[in-house]
């Protein structure tokens, strides 16, 4: 009806089953908040390590052998990796479902940053595994 | 219509608002970038090479802007979750807001000093 409270475009964000997607899109909302949490230490800790308690210029190639060789800093820095991209990817994915009202054009710009995303995500990993 | 539905509308929530998908969105592309950089860690000589710009005043610079952004958002996100789940919280929005930029500007300012010290003391 047309007197009905439509819900917003941006959280309906591929015409799917409503009900489907709004049980995700609080998935999301959720993932957010504790990728959120988990990135505040471990984004800040790396800042930290890399810029202020190390000059960037010391962080070489030997500065990252020497962290790597421990399996402990290959997982922190591939839990960073994972949760980042994910995190940021939805981040994007909101906003893209906010200002690109187009569907076509919409799900376009999704596949692009999700196939970027995963392409790099994919990349980073093998960097941390085969070093 | 009440002067102030939510967080989310109307100043400053509309800034923080705002702040937030800016500040995210350059987080997001820097690591874009950032995967690639790494990645040339398998050619060492190569990696040193690229690497070594990053001591370039401009780029620390740009560092300084990343440790910024990356805080800023960090902290508007907790206020964020704290008005999620303490919808009381949103009477404090203004105090909420005020509390995050002041703690960004405390933990920044020094971070920049620290990040910008060696083309200070000449050496890049």
């Amino acid at each position: 009806m047309a007197g009905d409270i439509q819900p917003t475009a941006s959280r309906q964000p591929s015409g799917k089953n409503p009900r489907r997607g709004r049980s995700f899109e609080t998935w999301s909302w959720l993932f957010m908040r504790v990728s959120g949490l988990v990135l505040l230490f471990l984004a800040l800790l790396h800042f930290a390590i890399t810029h202020i308690i190390n000059d960037v210029v010391t962080t070489d190639h030997a500065f990252v052998a020497r962290r790597w060789d421990n399996p402990g800093w290959r997982l922190f820095d591939w839990a960073l990796l994972a949760l980042a991209l994910l995190h940021g990817l939805n981040g994007v994915r909101w906003i893209v479902d906010d200002y690109v009202r187009r569907p076509a054009a919409r799900k376009a710009t999704l596949w692009l940053v999700g196939g970027v995303t995963a392409a790099l995500f994919a990349w980073g990993t093998f960097t941390i595994v085969a070093f | 219509m009440s002067p102030r539905p939510t967080g989310y509308r109307g100043p400053p929530g509309q800034w923080a608002f705002l702040t937030h998908r800016v500040t995210g969105v350059l987080v997001f592309l820097f690591l874009l970038l950032h995967v690639v950089d790494v990645s040339l860690v398998r050619w060492p000589d190569l990696y040193d090479d690229v690497h070594a710009v990053y001591g370039n005043v401009v780029l620390r610079v740009f560092e300084v802007g990343l440790l910024f952004a990356l805080v800023f958002h960090a902290l508007n996100g907790l206020r964020i979750i704290a008005v999620d789940f303490f919808p009381g919280a949103v009477r404090d929005e203004r105090r909420l807001l005020s509390g995050v930029v002041a703690l960004t500007l405390a933990a920044c300012i020094p971070g920049a000093v620290v990040i910008l010290w060696p083309f200070f003391e000449g050496r890049f």
